[in-house]
């Protein structure tokens, strides 16, 4: 992903060959560090976390190369050296569709509010994500108009963060949209975009907790804030993810959260997705326990989030896409199995969680 | 040893043959193939298998659990191909058994066996990585155009062990890997609710005469010999466009799967808690509800319908009052369903009343099947499921790389 490799990426608009491999699951991850001590076991396993980030982008760009998204960012955070960009199969395709539109929807429904557009602007928002990677979600909505001021944070290693800012120095539209940048240490850097400003913070989020004296710069407690997290909370133990939970939940009133991860539903697809995973070195704590709907509520709670909402990518396939889209994704591949989807895309949820006001937009969204 | 032989023993062993080898095997093959009708007469005593999905290690667990070729005679349902990492390996080996014992290998066509679902959904990946080219690709697809669309079961036995009186009643028995029984059940007496629902579903055609040309009258009953009707195999299930098994005989299956008709519908479609038929979530064939297998099956002399296409996770699933099931034989399906798999065994009938091939199964002549009794649902075929899970991928030498199962992470 260095910068050399820019220009060649732009030759591959065209769908690459068929072939290579259709991959593996999509990544998304990271709580980095800067300080990259000798391999210890916990190094090598954020080393696989962070390549979950590599798999992200490549299923991102293989959903938008199949027409399912549209995101001009995906395809400057694939790397052209491995060959023509993979394209995963269609209820891989359709699970990263799923995904990303019930995450915009919360998302823009969350800057959007309720008010009036000429309110609107003078209200500012922020947006926390945790293990952002190479996300692409801020500059699809830094090149948005008519959204409210926007105060955007990134987290992750530092070696990410660090790798994000050469991929947006090298890139003229990313560029131009993260304008005014400025660095910093250990891979952090920021940046002035219209409408607001961006963090990307290169730490490791285990760092963070209600006795946290760390500080992110930028951070404001003062607006409605958003702390998302994409499969990112998921790799660390419960106490770690519910530290950085209390983290902002203890700095900042109105306050809410959006979680996508897989759920252990105790039965044989929940097992085998454990040991298919330890297989690669991957180790998700948060599937250790049952995952039950009242728990994460009650367990939210506990964290200061009030109301919590929960629904499994298949059940916002169902109820979130509407039937013109369902028709047009449909028609991008065929989806053979439908057994098959319902198991995999059974088995993760996003979860929304918020406490005070500023989420008005969440009203009605079931 | 014959070429073939030595082809069987190097495919077992998961190496694939040599592209000249897949070209001679595959001409070999369509001119089998071309031979066979649409729906192909099977006799029992027959082991039905449901999807492979290129899950080469299973399908050799699938032969030490249900006996190997030719000592056991199979029926595969289709989609041999895509999703596994060895759907090239898994196909050829079935081919080249067809091709070594026709007789006691049968194979009918999944809607996977098309040349524009293998380019989704792996098998011309896997090809193209094996071999460099396209041109083995070709030659599967040309034989799946050749494939039958499916095949009747005669001379099922109502019971499991012949000569073995405490078997008698036992309809359904399910076994593990090992052999050994985990559940038996007793075929149930006539008059219990399931069954007179079934007979309420009949009424209808009731007073009907018998299928085309057997001048049987509706209210004969007879009670003697005769157990149980024909077994309709197919990969996905039945078409609004196909009322009687010889409609399925005058398609012109040599051709890629089309998108809509048919054949299309007999690969696509599957069964579903509805009244009549329904659309189909996969965008291909339809659903179809109890009330259509029914009044099938009873046109058609069968007492079971029996198909894949669907992963169910206890690996067979019987829906309908047993008028139909599903069988499917992917254990933890793409390295990552969980689920068991199954075969379905068919034992004989030896009481020499049984059902007989009444007709070659020409065109334009009835379905074959049985004489009588009519009016009533056929009793099923007494049905033992062998349900096995997935081979360790190291454990018999062969090369194997380790799974890497999609997931969101």
């Amino acid at each position: 992903m260095s910068a050399p490799s820019i220009p060649n990426l732009l030759s591959l608009r065209a769908r690459g060959g068929r072939g290579r491999s259709r991959g593996r699951g999509q990544g998304r991850g990271g709580f980095g560090t800067g300080a990259e001590a000798p391999a210890s076991r916990g190094q090598a396993h954020d080393s696989v976390i962070q390549g979950t980030d590599t798999d992200a982008a490549v299923s991102r760009l293989s959903a938008v190369d199949t027409g399912y998204l549209s995101d001009p960012y995906a395809r400057y955070f694939v790397s052209a050296f491995d060959g023509p960009p993979a394209r995963r199969f269609p209820i891989i395709n359709r699970g990263t569709y799923t995904r990303t539109a019930a995450i915009d929807n919360l998302v823009h429904s969350f800057l959007a509010g309720t008010g009036g557009e000429e309110q609107q602007r003078e209200v500012t928002r922020q947006i926390v994500s945790l293990g952002a990677g190479t996300d692409t979600r801020p500059f699809r909505l830094f090149s948005q108009k008519g959204y409210p001021q926007l105060v955007y944070h990134e987290i992750d290693f530092s070696v990410t963060s660090a790798k994000k800012l050469k991929t947006v120095e090298a890139v003229p539209p990313l560029a131009s949209i993260l304008t005014n940048r400025s660095t910093g240490d250990t891979g952090s850097w920021s940046s002035l975009p219209l409408n607001g400003e961006y963090f990307c913070h290169g730490l490791d989020i285990r760092r963070l907790s209600p006795a946290a004296t760390e500080i992110l710069p930028g951070l404001r407690t003062d607006v409605p804030t958003l702390i998302l997290s994409e499969c990112c909370l998921c790799y660390l133990s419960q106490e770690e993810s519910e530290g950085v939970l209390e983290y902002f939940s203890s700095r900042i009133p109105n306050i809410s959260v959006v979680i996508y991860e897989p759920i252990h539903l105790g039965d044989p697809f929940s097992d085998t997705m454990v040991s298919n995973l330890a297989a690669r070195n991957i180790h998700m704590p948060s599937l250790e326990r049952r995952r039950d709907e009242a728990d994460e509520a009650a367990r939210l709670k506990r964290l200061g989030f009030e109301t919590t909402r929960q629904l499994t990518i298949d059940r916002l396939w169902s109820k979130w896409v509407d039937a013109e889209e369902k028709e047009r994704v449909d028609r991008l591949e065929g989806l053979d199995e439908i057994e098959e989807w319902q198991l995999l895309a059974g088995h993760y949820a996003v979860v929304w969680s918020f406490r005070g006001d500023g989420f008005e937009g969440w009203r009605g969204i079931e | 040893m014959s070429d073939l032989d030595k082809a069987i023993a190097q495919l077992r062993s998961c190496r694939p043959i040599p592209e000249d080898q897949v070209r001679e095997l595959c001409h070999r093959a369509r001119e089998l193939l071309i031979e066979e009708g649409n729906v192909v007469t099977v006799t029992a005593p027959v082991t039905i298998c449901g999807d492979i999905h290129g899950q080469f290690h299973d399908l050799m667990e699938l032969f030490r659990v249900g006996g190997d070729v030719p000592d056991t005679n199979y029926l595969f349902m289709g989609d041999f191909v895509d999703r596994g990492f060895y759907s090239l390996e898994s196909f050829l080996l079935l081919l080249c058994l067809k091709v070594r014992y026709p007789d006691r290998m049968t194979l009918i066509r999944g809607n996977h066996e098309s040349r524009q679902i293998t380019t989704v959904y792996g098998f011309y990946d896997e090809c193209l990585r094996k071999y460099g080219s396209a041109n083995v690709w070709r030659y599967c697809c040309d034989v799946f155009d050749y494939l039958a669309l499916g095949a009747i079961v005669l001379g099922a036995s109502s019971t499991l062990s012949p000569g073995s009186p405490e078997d008698d009643d036992t309809e359904i028995e399910v076994c593990d890997q090992a052999g050994s029984i985990i559940s038996r059940f007793p075929r149930q007496p006539a008059n219990q609710s399931s069954q007179e629902k079934l007979d309420n579903s009949n009424k209808a055609t009731v007073d009907k005469t018998g299928p085309p040309g057997t001048g049987a009258s509706g209210s004969s009953s007879g009670s003697v010999g005769n157990p149980t009707g024909a077994i309709l195999c197919v990969h996905g299930g039945l078409s609004p466009l196909v009322d009687t098994v010889d409609k399925i005989r005058l398609i012109d299956r040599k051709q890629e799967v089309p998108h809509e008709g048919a054949m299309c519908d007999l690969l696509w479609s599957d069964p579903d808690e509805i009244d009549g038929w329904g659309l189909s979530p996969r965008g291909a064939g339809f659903l179809f509800g109890a009330d259509i297998v029914k009044v099938f099956n009873h046109r058609n002399d069968l007492s079971l319908i029996a198909r894949a296409h669907q992963l169910v996770m206890e690996g067979f699933k019987e829906m309908f009052d047993a008028s139909i099931v599903t069988v499917w034989s992917a254990p933890n399906y793409c390295y990552r369903c969980g689920n068991v798999a199954a075969v379905l065994e068919l034992t004989e009938d030896e009481s020499g009343t049984g059902i007989f091939q009444r007709t070659n199964g020409d065109v334009g002549r009835s379905s074959g099947g049985i004489v009588e009794p009519r009016g009533g649902p056929k009793n099923g075929p007494a049905r033992r499921y062998r349900v096995f899970q997935a081979a360790p991928q190291d454990s018999r030498g062969m090369p194997a790389k380790k799974p890497v199962a999609d997931y969101f992470l």
